[in-house]
């Protein structure tokens, strides 16, 4: 049990994790982390199987990197506790017994005379002290009267603060990991979705896109309700940056997009060539509509994609759900005839509008042997937004912060509130004392310097 | 007068500063320093206008692209150079310091920086893009102060001098290392919660920020727990700098994912 705990009470292990966590992190950032087995095959090849037995490819939630944090929070504790109980009685239990000689061996010392009784010279001494904001430690011997005198002794504990918020950090990542819940939730406006592990639902009332007049999203608003046993209980517009929070529950605006399986289209028939339309229709994916002309009697649409790219094997896919190309599938028909037929684009209207043959398969069109006879223009489409909200519960967050804060506050006693003392050996002899007088700090040597020059001038000659 | 030309003005006399701080080291003459350092004042001075007519102009905190955020890096390191460039601070870092301030301005002035103010994409409108990004890059200017003082530790030749660089590395690490722990970290977890809802995802950005601060750490325990001075600190603080670099540069350029503003 003792060797165990001195092997964690030591520095040298918290090293040697300190190089072991700073080489697992930076292999975690060279190999991707969380893609799929298909994309590590193809990228290490053989290696592939090794890294992901090794769980180089989710590296930081392996047990392997959560048990070299487990070693480093344990070392971290022993080794605070192990230096914390010496560091407390220096602090708070101090002897201030000690010598002339070892008070003068002090960093900064001097020795003089006051022509006074022992008590009075205490008196001015320790009335110096204290008006520099010291606290005293006394013990008195029959003439002889020491002072031990220190101030910002708090920081003396800076490290160990640092090392608390550590451990209260790591601790909030535990408690998140085990208790947090996440899911995203997909509405349009007027939707209402429950909230996993919730005991409320909430709804989309309005998803609004703002732009800048170059084109570029300003922001993303969703209007969100909270509804509790089917009651609104509060409306708020969640944005980027802005969540809504209730019942431990903050609602993110992490996404957006178009329902592109049933969007609406306008199409445009004209005369190859022609400058007007002679009609104009608005319909669905897999609908047709009726056509009252002589040039076309119906129109029929099959497919829409938003963003149209060839993928493997020829085959029309949509590389994104934005609609960077949408393009539409479209025939026209003349009663039995086939006057169109192919994809149209909204971007590039006059593209595939010459052949009237399906420009990607290539097959023709049977009635297209020649110039079809109609032309069809997607002049606009429309579908459905939908805004994608995270519902997050995150109960360690709350820790990481009290951790930050710790963390912040022990640097700040580490570094910039370095402890002083000053020892005072005060001894009468012959109806005069001899003073002996030494100071330390750690840290900012030329202020306490001068900070203990002018304690010392203003003891010697009293105004 | 715009803000292009105010920082111009301001590269030409960093690189004047940069001449004189050269050339009084080669002449061997120790008072030059002291003009290379009213220059680089006087360059700094151009570099706060423009920074404030850029935000002025655009709204939005300077540091939202790669030219603006080296722009600002460049200045906190002068304002580093600054305070721990003089003389009473121990041997002079003024020229090196200032070499790596002509270096990330030229860097940002070369046309590989698109330099146009663009909007503000929606996660970024926060007041935490001030918070976060200044206190991280006014922390890794105090870290390049330690790379400094450290590379020129190694240099060193006389005991007396070394001991005044280690000294000086200790202090640049003392300020920097809070200030980047706060900004970088700490305003970093605080604003990944509140943009994304989570405060850590390992995401390249903050692993890299973990390992630089993993770095310093091991420096501050090597340090003073196992009495570690001079030559392994050096190192250490060198490795720390280069990671930080790594950090703010490399990761947007290798490494992908969410963090990819600047």
């Amino acid at each position: 049990m003792r060797s165990v705990w001195k092997f964690f009470a030591s520095v040298e292990l918290a090293i040697v994790l300190l190089i072991v966590l700073t080489v697992a992190s930076v292999l975690g950032t060279l190999i991707p982390q969380g893609r799929s087995a298909a994309e590590y095959a193809a990228r290490y090849g053989s290696l592939s199987g090794l890294f992901t037995g090794l769980r180089l490819t989710s590296l930081y939630q392996s047990a392997w990197f959560l048990a070299i944090l487990f070693l480093f929070a344990l070392n971290t504790i022993v080794c605070t506790l192990s230096r914390l109980g010496p560091k407390w009685r220096r602090a708070f239990r101090p002897a201030p017994e000690t010598d002339a000689k070892a008070v003068s061996s002090m960093r900064l010392s001097s020795r003089f005379r006051l022509p006074l009784p022992v008590a009075s010279a205490r008196d001015a001494v320790a009335g110096r002290l204290t008006a520099r904001r010291y606290r005293l430690d006394e013990s008195a011997q029959g003439e002889r009267r020491v002072i031990l005198a220190r101030k910002r002794r708090m920081g003396w504990f800076g490290s160990d603060v640092v090392h608390l918020g550590l451990l209260v950090i790591l601790a909030g990542g535990l408690t998140s990991g085990l208790g947090g819940r996440r899911a995203q939730l997909s509405l349009s406006d007027g939707q209402t979705a429950d909230v996993p592990h919730a005991s409320f639902q909430v709804r989309l009332d309005k998803f609004e896109t703002e732009y800048y007049p170059d084109g570029g999203v300003k922001d993303w608003k969703s209007t969100v309700t909270v509804v509790e046993d089917g009651a609104p209980v509060l409306t708020r517009v969640v944005e980027v940056n802005e969540p809504l929070t209730y019942k431990g529950f903050s609602f993110y605006q992490t996404s957006y997009g178009w329902d592109w399986t049933a969007p609406s289209l306008v199409l445009e028939l004209r005369k190859p060539g022609g400058p007007a339309a002679f009609k104009t229709v608005t319909l669905k994916v897999g609908e047709q509509a009726a056509v009252d002309s002589p040039d076309a009697t119906r129109v029929l649409v099959s497919r829409f994609v938003p963003d149209f790219v060839i993928g493997e094997g020829n085959r029309i896919q949509s590389r994104s759900d934005q609609p960077n190309n949408p393009a539409a599938q479209v025939e026209a028909w003349k009663g039995e005839e086939r006057v169109f037929s192919g994809w149209i684009f909204a971007k590039f209207p006059d593209f595939g509008q010459g052949h009237g043959n399906d420009p990607m398969s290539g097959a023709r069109t049977n009635a297209a042997a020649g110039a079809p006879k109609i032309a069809v223009i997607l002049k606009d489409y429309a579908a459905a937004p939908y805004s994608v909200l995270e519902a997050a519960k995150d109960p360690g967050a709350n820790l990481i912060w009290l951790g930050c804060l710790l963390i912040t506050a022990g640097f700040f006693l580490a570094f910039y509130w370095p402890p002083r003392e000053i020892r005072v050996v005060l001894e009468e002899s012959q109806g005069r004392v001899d003073v002996t007088a030494g100071g330390q700090a750690s840290k900012s040597r030329d202020a306490f310097k001068s900070e203990f020059d002018g304690i010392i001038g203003s003891i010697r000659r009293p105004e | 007068m715009t803000e292009s030309s105010l920082f111009t003005i301001a590269f030409v006399l960093y690189v004047m500063a940069l001449v004189v701080y050269f050339a009084g080291l080669f002449a061997r003459r120790e008072s030059w320093a002291g003009g290379a350092l009213i220059l680089a004042v006087i360059g700094f001075c151009g570099h706060t206008a423009a920074l404030i007519l850029r935000t002025a102009s655009s709204g939005h905190a300077p540091f939202t692209n790669m030219y603006e955020s080296l722009s600002f890096l460049s200045w906190a390191i002068v304002l580093a150079l600054i305070i721990f460039g003089r003389k009473s601070h121990g041997p002079r870092l003024g020229p090196y310091l200032m070499l790596i301030v002509v270096g990330l301005v030229a860097l940002a002035s070369s046309p590989l920086m698109p330099k146009g103010a663009t909007p503000l994409v929606p996660a970024l409108q926060s007041y935490w893009l001030w918070l976060h990004v200044s206190v991280t890059l006014l922390g890794e200017a105090f870290f390049a102060v330690a790379f400094v003082a450290s590379l020129l530790y190694l240099a060193a030749g006389t005991e007396e001098k070394k001991a005044r660089l280690d000294a000086l590395a200790y202090r640049a690490v003392a300020v920097g290392f809070p200030l980047f722990t706060l900004g970088g970290l700490v305003f970093g977890m605080v604003w990944a919660y509140r943009a994304w809802g989570r405060y850590w995802a390992w995401d390249p950005k903050e692993v890299w920020s973990l390992i630089t601060w993993l770095v310093f750490a091991l420096y501050l325990h090597t340090r003073i727990v196992m009495g570690w001075k001079g030559k392994r600190s050096a190192w250490i603080a060198i490795i720390g700098f280069l990671a930080a670099l790594f950090t703010y540069f490399g990761v947007n350029y290798l490494l992908a994912g969410l963090h990819s503003y600047a």
